[in-house]
């Protein structure tokens, strides 16, 4: 197998038959509690009145972000974005705040309710199977999926493939691949026959929100700092109004008595 | 985002079982021994072993993750052409089945009344002792006969037969009938087949009557499916329901129940009245050519239109793309196919559109009737022959039934027999890894038909309901604990192989059917020292050792040789449409159609079909599949349930002639108004099976048996029922 530089998925909804073999599968090569999983279906179940009915349904887990909002949210440095696409969580520095489940868009991250502080390992998301694409194999979800609605692969041949896919069936696929640019990239990417947002994916800029965070985020100390130049200031003016009014007060009621 | 999966769901199982996946034991030295011999696993226990999966009839290739001598991950096995590195939910939670907490260990007693649930423990020795007295009491009393054997279609039932008919009884009940009868007699009457295999490779249209291929998952014609349909092949899709497989379909017409064949006829009589066939390939190959003018003349598309509700203009258009495919047209055969007294004519009309289409042994067409003779090529233990039976089947095959292969027979007219004890009566019952008291009809007549037996004994893993019933369980080892018979796939023999020691005290059917055979004094029928001798034996003329196949996962078989010569296995050694051997019998020689009953107004049809998640009754009890599974419910079209008043996630009562069943309603768009569609598979009374038990509604409870007297099908979608807010 050639080295892949960036790790990818591939998810064509047209062709999930959502069998759930994805989730089985992830469940046992990662030994998932048997209340909790890594993998959700979403999407719109069945639309539309009998007989004109429509069915989209799609399988998620992590996006593994290009720009991870779940990093940039952590305080202690618990996620790293990998240089070959994984977004990692390290529970060993995760401190439970859950800052990252309300940073992450797709709703990702979940709390370890069980395991709580007492274990150390607050947070349960896919890991991309760090033992098994480092071993030539396919993260689990992707090798079990019968009909390869699941595809894994280098970032930019998956975006080739599922260019050429739209364009060999236009009239099969909306003409997008989300993920390829949504909230900056993500190494999940899809492809669907119904509109992503019915799928149940937020409409994301291509700016990534974390960059949006982070921008703001620089600001802070110098927005801090000129705040606090300013305030200094008002509380200089006022202080020096008063003693001057004080004074002239002081100086009135002298004259007063003097009169 | 929506989760269609709630969090609740997960937390019905809660911590009791999220240790389970640790329950495995350390692996004794045996299994591990032989595994580090072949290379699989490492001084330390770890590696991967190649075997099979049995989780449903497929049978997948499998590869085994072993870790401290547990299982921690099964994956497809990419060599294998049944699984091609795949394995479906069922296949991925099949270690479940091994860690089920539920699992018999050792051999069972009955202590308190039948159905009670009480049992003692037992050793090998005192069980297969009690079996062999009380089978040997019976058949010194009433007869080989008044025992019956009931098992179905797995790699051992080789050994079932064995048993079966060196004992002598002719009462044979597979579930075949609740099946797949249908299907099978008509291909064997027309094409002298019994199931023809499918290629999608140059598919272009596939007609599909009620197989849903999307959740009744084949993972390798699942795939395959889904690749044609991706490359661009057309699919046409019968079904009352709109299942996932017809979400992936360009077309779902939602017939009405019971007239598919008035459907089908109609497509032939477009293409023969206009004379769109293949008629080079039908003149030299097909009987029936010079009067099917004349016999599908009535079958108009407009006299179809009145029967199925299908637009006459439908029929007509979707018969000419039928035919302008020509060779890469397919009409599915189907699988279950048992759904009405009609459905061998269904199926005769699929027969008869495939023969039409020319797709047969046409190079890379799409139904090839080449099958491999089973076990051709492997060696078998020698034995003496078989007692000569002269007692009647229970079941009526073939003396009420004359053409329904013995080897499928009539599983619920057996039944019947036993409550009427005609032609004689019925004493005992050896059932192996079945659980008849789910998938028979009338499941209350099953239960009296259990009452009526002196002695009834059950092999399986886990407490299922016919255990729950019998007087002995005899518990087996799981499929990933044991050996089984070599399946040959194409031209290579694969390998079930224990991946992991049995748990407890379990045994593999192979040793249970040799031990109990010698207790029955029929030793000379088991000439096997144990399961890798029988493997040996079957492999002698290969000139292959047993190590190389567990080491590869399974043996290199000799092409079977082609003269090219197209020939059928029938009288006539052509495609029968016409049928003189259906003539013979009284039947119509032709497909023809025969009107089926309808439901009143205020009547549904009760569907019966499939979910990705289970297979039959078989699997409910796995905790993988029950967390993954959506909550069985009773759908029921959203107008019609909002005109009787009930609302979505009501409980409802289910009533038909024969019982009553509770369930909670879905309401849905996704349903004919004239059907109702029960989750299958649940509805288990077991209190043995912890975690399916309580858990739905069985079918079993309500369909009213009904028997196609052609090909001895249960007619499973013929029962009406009212549907009432409970």
């Amino acid at each position: 197998m050639t080295e892949i530089k960036h790790h990818a998925y591939l998810f064509d909804a047209t062709r999930c038959i959502d069998c759930r073999a994805c989730m089985v599968a992830c469940s046992v090569e990662n030994n998932i509690a048997m209340d909790k999983t890594r993998i959700w279906v979403a999407g719109i179940g069945i639309k539309g009145e009998y007989p004109n009915l429509e069915r989209g349904s799609m399988v998620y887990h992590c996006m593994h972000c290009e720009h991870p909002d779940c990093m940039s949210a952590c305080p202690v440095g618990a996620y790293t974005k990998a240089e070959d696409g994984p977004v990692i969580y390290n529970p060993e520095v995760c401190i439970g705040c859950r800052y990252c489940m309300n940073a992450c868009p797709f709703g990702v991250p979940h709390f370890d309710y069980d395991k709580g502080i007492i274990d150390g390992a607050f947070i349960d998301k896919c890991t991309f199977c760090p033992q098994r694409i480092y071993n030539g194999q396919e993260p689990a979800c992707v090798q079990t999926c019968p009909t390869d609605a699941l595809e894994y692969g280098e970032r930019d041949e998956l975006i080739v493939k599922a260019r050429a896919r739209i364009a060999a069936h236009p009239d099969r696929y909306i003409d997008h691949i989300y993920g390829e640019f949504e909230n900056g990239g993500t190494s999940y990417l899809i492809l669907s026959h119904i509109p992503f947002n019915e799928l149940g994916l937020p409409d994301l800029p291509a700016e990534p929100i974390s960059e949006v965070s982070e921008k703001v985020m620089e600001m802070t100390i110098p927005f801090a700092l000129s705040w606090g130049a300013v305030l200094s200031g008002v509380a200089a003016g006022v202080h020096l109004y008063n003693k001057n009014k004080e004074e002239k007060t002081a100086a009135e009621e002298n004259t007063e008595a003097t009169k | 985002m929506t989760q269609t999966i709630s969090r609740r769901d997960f937390l019905k199982l809660g911590a009791t079982s999220a240790g389970v996946l640790a329950l495995g034991q350390m692996l004794p030295p045996k299994v591990a021994q032989a595994a580090r011999d072949a290379g699989h696993l490492n001084a330390a226990g770890d590696g991967y072993i190649t075997s099979m999966c049995e989780m449903c009839v497929w049978r997948c290739g499998l590869v085994a993750k072993i870790q401290d001598g547990r299982v921690v991950k099964l994956d497809g096995n990419p060599e294998h052409p049944h699984s091609r590195g795949k394995l479906c939910p069922r296949g991925q939670s099949g270690l479940m089945n091994t860690y089920d907490p539920d699992r018999v260990l050792t051999p069972l007693i009955r202590v308190g009344k039948r159905g009670e649930g009480l049992f003692r423990k037992a050793s090998w020795d005192e069980a297969l002792d009690m079996v062999a007295v009380n089978m040997l009491k019976i058949k010194e009393q009433y007869g080989p006969e008044a025992m019956i054997f009931s098992s179905t279609h797995n790699l051992s039932q080789v050994q079932f037969e064995n048993l079966l008919y060196a004992f002598g009884s002719p009462n044979y009940g597979t579930q075949r009938s609740l099946c797949f009868n249908a299907m099978i007699t008509a291909f064997l009457l027309t094409y002298g087949v019994e199931e023809p295999s499918r290629n999608y490779d140059n598919v272009e249209f596939i007609l599909m009557v009620g197989r849903n291929m999307m959740e009744a998952i084949s993972t390798s014609e699942t795939g395959e499916l889904a690749r044609a349909i991706d490359r661009g092949a057309k699919l046409v899709y019968l079904d009352p329901r709109y299942t996932k497989t017809a979400s992936k379909a360009d077309e779902w017409i939602p017939i009405r129940p019971g007239t598919d064949a008035a459907f089908l006829l109609a497509m032939i009589n477009v293409i023969v009245m206009n004379e769109l066939a293949d008629c080079d390939f039908v003149k030299q190959y097909v009987i029936g050519c010079d009067g099917i003018r004349d016999e599908m003349s009535r079958y108009t598309p407009e006299w179809a239109e009145k029967i199925t509700g299908v637009p006459a203009a439908d029929i007509d258009r979707i018969a000419r793309e039928y035919a302008a495919a020509e060779h890469n047209a397919l009409a599915h055969p189907g699988w279950r196919t048992s759904n009405f007294i009609n459905s061998f004519q269904t199926e005769r009309a699929i027969a008869t559109l495939n023969a039409l289409s020319g797709n047969v042994l046409t190079p890379g067409g799409c139904l090839s009737t080449e099958v491999a003779a089973e076990g051709a090529g492997l060696g078998a233990p020698s034995q003496p022959p078989y007692p000569r039976v002269s007692a009647l089947r229970l079941d009526g095959a073939p003396w009420k039934y004359p053409l329904v292969p013995l080897k499928l027979g009539v599983f619920q007219e057996l039944r019947n027999a036993v409550l009427t004890g005609d032609p004689y009566q019925a004493h005992g019952w050896f059932i192996s890894r079945q659980n008849p008291i789910q998938s028979l009809p009338d499941r209350s007549k099953t239960l009296e038909a259990f009452g009526k037996m002196d002695f009834i004994a059950t092999v399986d893993i886990i407490m299922n309901d016919t255990a729950w019933y019998s007087d002995v369980v005899l518990p087996e080892a799981s499929y990933l604990e044991r050996y089984d018979p070599l399946l040959p796939v194409g031209n290579k023999a694969f390998i079930r192989q224990p991946v992991v020691e049995p748990q407890g005290e379990a045994k593999s059917a192979l040793w249970i059917y040799k031990q109990l055979g010698e207790r029955l004094g029929l030793g000379d029928f088991f000439q096997y020292e144990d399961e890798e001798d029988y493997i040996r034996q079957q492999l002698e003329p290969l000139g292959v050792s047993l190590e190389e196949v567990k080491e590869k996962g399974y043996a290199e078989m000799p092409e079977s040789e082609h003269d090219g010569e197209i020939t059928f296995n029938t009288p006539s050694g052509k495609i029968e449409v016409y049928s003189e051997t259906l003539k013979n019998a009284g039947f119509s020689p032709w497909p023809t159609w025969e009107e089926p009953p309808f439901p009143t107004a205020d009547e549904f049809y009760l569907l019966t079909g499939k979910v990705a998640q289970h297979t039959q009754f078989g699997t409910q009890n796995n905790q993988l599949l029950h967390k993954y599974s959506d909550e069985p419910r009773l759908w029921m079209n959203a107008k019609i349930a909002a005109k009787l008043g009930i609302e979505d996630g009501d409980w409802v009562e289910i009533t038909s002639p024969v019982g009553k069943a509770h369930s909670l309603l879905l309401a849905t768009e996704a349903i004919r108004p004239d059907c109702v569609y029960l989750t299958p598979g649940y509805g288990h009374i077991s209190k043995g099976l912890k975690t399916a038990f309580g858990v739905g509604a069985s079918d079993s409870a309500l369909h009213v048996t009904y028997t196609d007297p052609i090909s001895g099908g249960q007619a499973l979608s013929q029962t009406f029922v009212t549907v009432k807010k409970a």
